[in-house]
């Protein structure tokens, strides 16, 4: 019963002294606050989608500019604007290629 | 800009906006908070503080366990009592290296590990301060109350209440077990980008997930308000009253060891709030203001306190052994002999002499309950 205890105690001890070396910390970010001022759409290069159904506890449009993340009130009438304006921009990069492979 | 004309703006090409390019610039962005500060505090605590934490409560609490496993043949409520605490820390103590290692590593070891981590995480929190609650009430019986305690402390009342306890646990755990899920969260996925992106491994969470608005809101603030209720005020309120009671009784009591007794009941107490009193205010605080829009200097303050205060409130787990089990002399005496069997030489280096100045144990034959007490009450060991 103690040989077991020490083995035991053993691993635990390695395998949490060990953890620093190899691993790289995940970050999980979220946005808090949203922005109060609007942004230029050609600044915009993406978006992701924040839901509070996650960890994050509110609901966001994040939007990737060339300066870095925004985050967005998705109630807003420009934000969902935004948003619709590059889905159709993929969407038409999409039916375009589409036609060249044809 | 402003919000009051965006009406007017959105039909508006890009090609307008392209003057207002200049203005914004990188100060005006609010981005995701990155939690920097915590991230370099769990950067230590994780590991290293977390380390300590796991190998002086598994030696406490194992000792424990061995000691009352193979030496204690006749066992009172109270040895009862403490098993099952010893139980719920070791328990606990063996999932945190596993939620911290894979904190750190994505969730390496799957989905169903992160239910089961989070799940036995939870029921061992809700059973290890309810059974402390349950060792207060028991005190409170043998000392307050003697005249009753030999109907109330019997062993098998004993094991329906931790048989109790332990179900409780279980149950105020379900929703930990169903809500927390292993993914990768939709915000850290990019969405939609034009041009070629990096493509990064995929970073896993085992967070809340929850399938709508509604439950996703009550959830988020009744599970850490359960915890706050009846993982924190609920044993507190029954161990204040319950200890009040006991320093009362003993003070009036004509016992030489009535001040040893009183010290350790005031230090399980004292050491009860330090460990937990800081995290819940924290917890409190920051389920108060969850929906709340915040600067990302002060969810990084909290969230930092969050991590300070959580390690804090984890030492208790180190402390219980010995706060509980060891201050008893009749525990240490058990747990002697132990150390005489493995070790014959043993003895000659852990001489008694130098613990038994620190002993208290309570005879709570407090001359008023002569009846039946002297026995119920040799039992009882602080």
């Amino acid at each position: 019963m103690v040989s077991f205890n020490v083995t035991v105690m053993v691993i635990t001890f390695l395998t949490v002294c060990l953890l620093p070396t190899n691993t790289s910390a995940v970050y999980h970010e979220c946005c808090r606050r949203y922005m109060k001022i609007k942004i230029p759409f050609v600044a915009i290069k993406g978006y992701s989608v924040q839901t509070d159904i996650e960890l994050c506890p509110i609901n966001a449009i994040i939007f990737h500019t060339k300066k870095g993340k925004a985050c967005t009130d998705p109630s807003l009438n420009w934000v969902m604007d935004y948003v619709n304006r590059l889905r159709n921009k993929a969407q038409m990069v999409h039916v375009k290629t589409s036609k060249a492979h044809e | 800009m402003d919000f009051s004309d965006e009406d007017m703006t959105l039909n508006q090409s890009d090609s307008d906006f392209n003057y207002t390019y200049d203005y914004y610039d990188i100060n005006d962005l609010i981005g995701p908070c990155q939690y920097s500060n915590n991230h370099s505090v769990e950067q230590v605590v994780g590991p290293y503080i977390h380390t300590i934490i796991c190998i002086l409560g598994f030696v406490g609490n194992s000792l424990v366990i061995v000691t009352y496993a193979f030496y204690k043949r006749t066992k009172s409520m109270t040895d009862i009592y403490l098993l099952n605490v010893a139980i719920a820390d070791l328990l606990f103590v063996a999932a945190l290296p596993l939620i911290v290692y894979n904190e750190l590593t994505s969730w390496s070891m799957g989905s169903l590990a992160c239910k089961l981590l989070r799940g036995s995480y939870s029921v061992n929190l809700y059973s290890g301060m309810l059974l402390l609650a349950c060792i207060s009430a028991d005190r409170y019986i043998a000392i307050v109350q003697a005249r009753r305690s030999f109907r109330l402390r019997s062993l098998p009342y004993s094991r329906v209440i931790c048989t109790i306890v332990w179900a409780c646990a279980i149950l105020l755990s379900v929703p930990a077990f169903i809500y927390y899920n292993r993914y990768e969260p939709t915000h850290t996925k990019e969405a939609m980008m034009e041009g070629n992106q990096t493509s990064l491994p995929p970073q896993y969470v085992c967070e809340f997930k929850f399938t709508d608005n509604s439950t996703a809101w009550r959830t988020k603030v009744a599970i850490p308000s359960t915890q706050l209720v009846i993982g924190f005020f609920l044993p507190l309120l029954i161990m204040i009253f319950c200890y009040t009671a006991v320093i009362v009784t003993l003070l009036r009591a004509r016992n030489f060891q009535r001040h040893k007794a009183v010290r350790v009941v005031l230090a399980v107490v004292v050491v009860f709030l330090i460990c937990h009193l800081p995290y819940n205010i924290t917890l409190f605080y920051d389920t108060l203001n969850l929906f709340e829009q915040h600067s990302c200097e002060l969810s990084d303050t909290v969230q930092t306190t969050k991590t300070v205060t959580q390690t804090i409130a984890y030492l208790h787990c180190c402390l219980n052994p010995v706060l509980y089990a060891f201050v008893g002399v009749k525990f240490r005496n058990h747990f002697r002999r132990i150390i005489q069997d493995l070790w014959c030489l043993g003895k000659r280096y852990i001489a008694p002499r130098r613990f038994s100045r620190a002993t208290t144990e309570i005879y709570v034959s407090t001359r008023r309950s002569v009846d039946g007490s002297s026995e119920n009450g040799s039992s009882f060991t602080m």
